[in-house]
């Protein structure tokens, strides 16, 4: 209810109209008022508001209501604001919005029809591309009345979509992911983070996908030598060492010294700072219980990877080195060449092989119009595919998925409402990763029978649901019920 | 295998390690793999090369009439009684105790020198198919491949039944989210101390009680009677045989249990006839050896499951064979590594075991003469220096746990302890008293018998 408070305070101060009553008395209302009062609404606003619309275009939406005559789609240039990029529609009515406008009454069965989240949703996209102030207002409003961050997928979908998409409306962006972050870094700790992390690798194989399949390939590519080092950039707090130390203590004849360096980016935190040491501390114990010959280092590296000057990371030459990437190459800025110069910095390494994990979406939301809509779109269809496992992994009270959710909801704000440049998020496709890779001088590695058989074996361990398919440029797929969600693969120069 | 190759593999064998006798073991690196290092014929036997297809050809011996193939030659016999064929069963030739060891025919492996030929047909069988054979089996459950049908039969049979626990209390299914768990589980740290403070220890102690219980039993030249044990030999000159009286029957009656049921009904047993032999005055190094030969079984077991792939061949040949060794080692140090409060789980002795077999690989593992006997106190035949042998012993069997006291006869008292210990674990769900297990404080557990066996000794 604050986000609607704030809305009409908005609303008013954009517009500078007339307090709007009508809108006021809605607050009161509750959600699920009775269908005569809205229809009451709806034949006034009808009468009222040349911006009538259903916000379905699809005739199934509509349910048998006499009302849906009344309402063609009509979409609205809004006449207030002179910087309107597009106009996908042509509709230029001078419309004054002296009256009050009501927020359309929702027709109730899009409600419960299966997608109307993501109708509600791209409905909203659009209005923001538009410009469309007033109906951007109205969806909002009826975003807030249905979101809640406790509820079903959809709910919890529009909840974090909404507050993104009203950071973005408000320009208030980078204020809000910072909020957030801080907020999560106040209860960041050694401890949750552990409980959270490793619960999530023991109800979903995620992102223990990449992490079967990355050792597989490593201790392959380095089998034999006596001394390893493997550059580990990632932000998975070490989860994916345990099973390769236990490898090489157990399945190698000699076990071999192991040198790990793991570089963990983005903005400076001191929480993580400390949880790193921790488990630096904890790591070093467990190899040496495994008797293993190991040592380990962090680097915090802030800003963007791109940057990172690996001269100082202490690479030797009489060390077989590893490169292993996850989840770390979309968190480098896509504007400019920044991943390619990352990319070539790690073909520059000579590594005997590197290990790219990353997620299958194009999540390159565009500045705006329809390049942002297109990708908001897409935006939405991955993190609803991600919120789905998660609800279908965990229990319902689960309070470590609680926290992935609300790690997911920052990253939607980042990539609709923050400035690409800055965004960590933006994950490409296979596709466009592999045309990189091959482009910055490395050679696909086909991961082996033995590492495909130990993915499958991983995934039968799990739940219902999840598969292993090739993928045909490099390296192969996790899929949830047939969407591949994770691509693991292996690259050597 | 009769006992006259046994003994005949007993004075061959130089090294500390327990042996597999003659049986076949990944060669492994031998600095590693403490338990086997098989391989060390006898001089005289014949050396038998065999090619690579004689090897894993299955039905060598073929039926004239219908083609049949059989993999001896008196099954072929007795089913060419049936063609009304002339047949005749080779009897069993008394004469000789012709030895005959095989080498591997893959050049490159350490087992192709005729020095260091394996003694059993179906050893080297095995060993080749392991070590240079394509994996052609394959488990469903965990993807582990094998070579050979039977390790993979036996794999399926314990795969997924078994379940980890962690010291924390948590239990796990899957072994991977078990590994993870432990590498980050607050019981790690307060483990690592202890371990520090025990290796500590040990080092200057170097005693194991693996070799401790060696020791006694090599001495009393009980060598004879232990398949497995050591190959440290020095029992070739057995000295007195104090022990040797109530010896044999012990043995008796122990190998013939020792392959059979799991690592608790054995304990039970050995405990059980402990408490016999130590009511009926037998010598204290009778029944250190007795428990050990018991143990070995269910110490395969649990190392296999630990080990997987890589113990999976020592595993089979573990289990017949009386290894007493790593079992009491690994009995005593898994719970002296893993448990603040003492958990009679296996699991956790399978953890801490590969930690400590890992571990034990770095830290000695160049032993190869059986010096420890020395530090027992004992005098066999090859005396040999007292302390280098600690370590690597330790160095062996990884139990660099065991010893509290610096002297023999605490060496002596601990190796009764963990058996003890382990039973008391297994019978009492629970016994939280055996926190120790590294022996500080250990001897407040032990009972009074044994404080008399050290008097003995």
């Amino acid at each position: 209810m604050d986000t609607l408070f704030r809305l009409v305070s908005f609303h008013q101060q954009q517009q500078q109209q007339q307090p709007d009553p009508s809108l006021n008395s809605t607050t009161s209302r509750t959600s699920s008022s009775s269908r005569s009062s809205r229809q009451n609404y709806y034949h006034y606003s009808h009468q009222e508001d040349e911006e009538c619309f259903n916000f379905y275009m699809d005739d199934e939406d509509l349910s048998s209501s006499s009302s849906k005559h009344y309402y063609q789609y009509q979409p609205h240039v809004s006449t207030n604001t002179t910087n309107t990029n597009t106009t996908t529609f042509s509709n230029t009515t001078d419309y004054s919005y002296s009256f009050s406008p009501t927020p359309p009454i929702p027709d109730f069965n899009f409600e419960f029809s299966p997608n109307w989240s993501h109708n509600l949703l791209l409905e909203t996209a659009r209005a923001v591309a538009e410009n469309n102030r007033t109906r951007l207002h109205h969806l909002l409003w009826m975003l807030n009345e249905l979101s809640s961050p406790y509820g079903d997928t959809d709910q919890k979908l529009v909840a974090y979509f909404l507050q993104a998409l009203f950071s973005r409306v408000t320009d208030d962006g980078d204020r809000t992911y910072r909020t957030l972050a801080s907020a999560s870094e106040k209860t960041c700790s050694f401890e949750s983070t552990r409980k959270t992390v490793l619960k999530f690798q023991e109800v979903s194989p995620w992102t223990t996908f990449g992490h079967v399949a990355s050792n597989g390939a490593i201790l392959e590519a380095l089998e034999g030598n006596p001394k390893l080092h493997i550059l580990d950039i990632s932000n998975t707090y070490c989860t994916q060492w345990p099973t390769l130390l236990e490898a090489l203590a157990t399945r190698t004849d000699e076990t071999p010294h192991l040198r790990l360096t793991t570089v963990v980016s983005g903005r400076p935190n001191n929480s993580v700072h400390r949880v790193m040491k921790e488990i630096g501390a904890r790591m070093e114990k467990f190899a040496r219980l495994m008797g293993v010959p190991f040592k380990f280092n962090v680097v915090h590296h802030a800003g963007d990877l791109s940057d990172l000057n690996f001269s100082e990371l202490n690479i030797k030459h009489d060390e077989a080195l590893a490169v292993n990437c996850v989840n770390a190459l979309h968190s480098v800025s896509a504007a400019g060449n920044n991943r390619d110069t990352l990319i070539s910095s790690l073909q520059a390494l000579q590594p005997r092989i590197i290990t790219v994990v990353e997620e299958e979406a194009d999540l390159d939301v565009g500045i705006d119009g329809y390049e942002f809509v297109k990708g908001f779109e897409e935006c939405f269809r991955w993190f609803r595919v991600y919120f789905e496992a998660l609800d279908e992994s965990f229990v319902k009270t689960s309070n470590e998925r609680l926290m992935l959710e609300r790690a997911a909801g920052r990253a939607v704000v980042d990539l609709v409402a923050c400035s690409p440049a800055e965004s960590v998020e933006r994950r490409e496709t296979a596709a466009r990763w592999s045309a990189r890779l091959h482009g910055g001088g490395l050679n696909a590695v086909a991961f082996s029978e033995e590492v495909c058989d130990d993915v499958r074996a991983l995934l039968r361990r799990y739940k219902e649901g999840w598969s292993m398919a090739q993928c045909s440029d490099a390296g192969i797929f996790l899929s949830w019920k047939d969407t591949p969600v994770v691509w693991a693969s292996a690259w050597r120069p | 295998m009769d006992e006259g190759e046994i003994t005949h593999a007993f004075h061959q064998n130089l090294t500390a390690s327990s042996a597999a006798s003659n049986n076949n073991n990944p060669p492994h690196h031998v600095l590693k793999r403490k338990r086997n290092l098989p391989g060390n014929p006898d001089p005289e036997a014949e050396v038998i090369a065999l090619s690579p297809k004689t090897l894993m050809a299955t039905n060598r011996f073929l039926c004239e009439t219908c083609g049949k193939g059989f993999q001896r030659d008196q099954n072929l016999q007795l089913h060419r009684r049936g063609h009304n064929l002339p047949w005749k069963l080779k009897q069993r030739t008394g004469k000789e105790a012709k030895k005959r060891v095989y080498v591997c025919p893959e050049k490159s492996c350490v087992h192709h020198d005729p020095s260091r030929a394996l003694g059993d047909l179906t050893g080297i069988k095995k060993h080749f198919c392991r070590k240079h054979g394509e994996k052609k089996w394959k488990c469903e459950k965990c993807s582990k491949r094998y070579a050979v049908q039977s390790d993979w039969k036996a794999h399926s049979k314990t795969c997924g039944t078994r379940e980890y626990k962690c010291d924390c209390g948590t239990i796990f299914s899957r072994r991977d989210s078990f590994i993870t768990h432990r590498a980050f589980c607050d019981a790690l740290a307060e483990e690592t101390a202890r371990v520090n403070a025990v290796s500590d220890m040990n080092t200057s102690l170097g005693g194991n009680i693996g070799y401790n219980v060696m020791g006694t039993s090599l001495g009393h030249n009980m060598a004879t009677h232990f398949p497995s044990i050591f190959k440290p030999v020095s029992n070739t000159d057995e000295t007195s045989n104090q022990t040797s009286r109530g010896l044999p029957l012990w043995m008796g009656q122990t190998s013939s249990q020792a392959q059979e049921t799991m690592v608790n009904s054995n304990l039970r047993e050995i405990h059980h006839q402990l408490g016999s032999a130590t009511s009926s005055g037998t010598i204290y190094g009778g029944n250190s050896l007795v428990q050990c030969s018991n143990l070995p079984p269910s110490n395969n077991y649990q190392l296999s499951w630990v080990f997987g792939t890589k113990l999976s061949n020592t595993s089979q040949e573990l289990t017949t064979s009386t290894t007493s060794l790593p079992l009491c080692n690994n009995n005593t140090s898994v719970p002296s590594l893993y448990s603040s409060q003492h958990q009679p789980h296996q699991t956790s002795s399978n953890m801490s075991a590969t930690a400590l077999l890992q571990k034990a690989a770095q830290i000695g593992a160049t032993s190869s003469d059986p010096s420890w006997l020395g530090s027992l106190g004992l005098k066999c035949g090859n005396s040999q220096g007292q302390d280098g042998n600690n370590n690597k012993f330790s160095g062996m069997y990884g139990s660099s746990f065991v010893l509290s006291e610096a002297d023999n006869s605490a060496c002596d008292m601990s190796q009764m302890h963990p058996l003890k210990r382990r039973h008391i674990l297994n019978e009492e769900s629970g016994g939280g008293q055996t926190r120790d297990f590294l022996g500080v404080g250990v001897q407040n557990h032990l009972p009074t018998f044994i404080n008399q066996r050290v008097d003995l000794i």
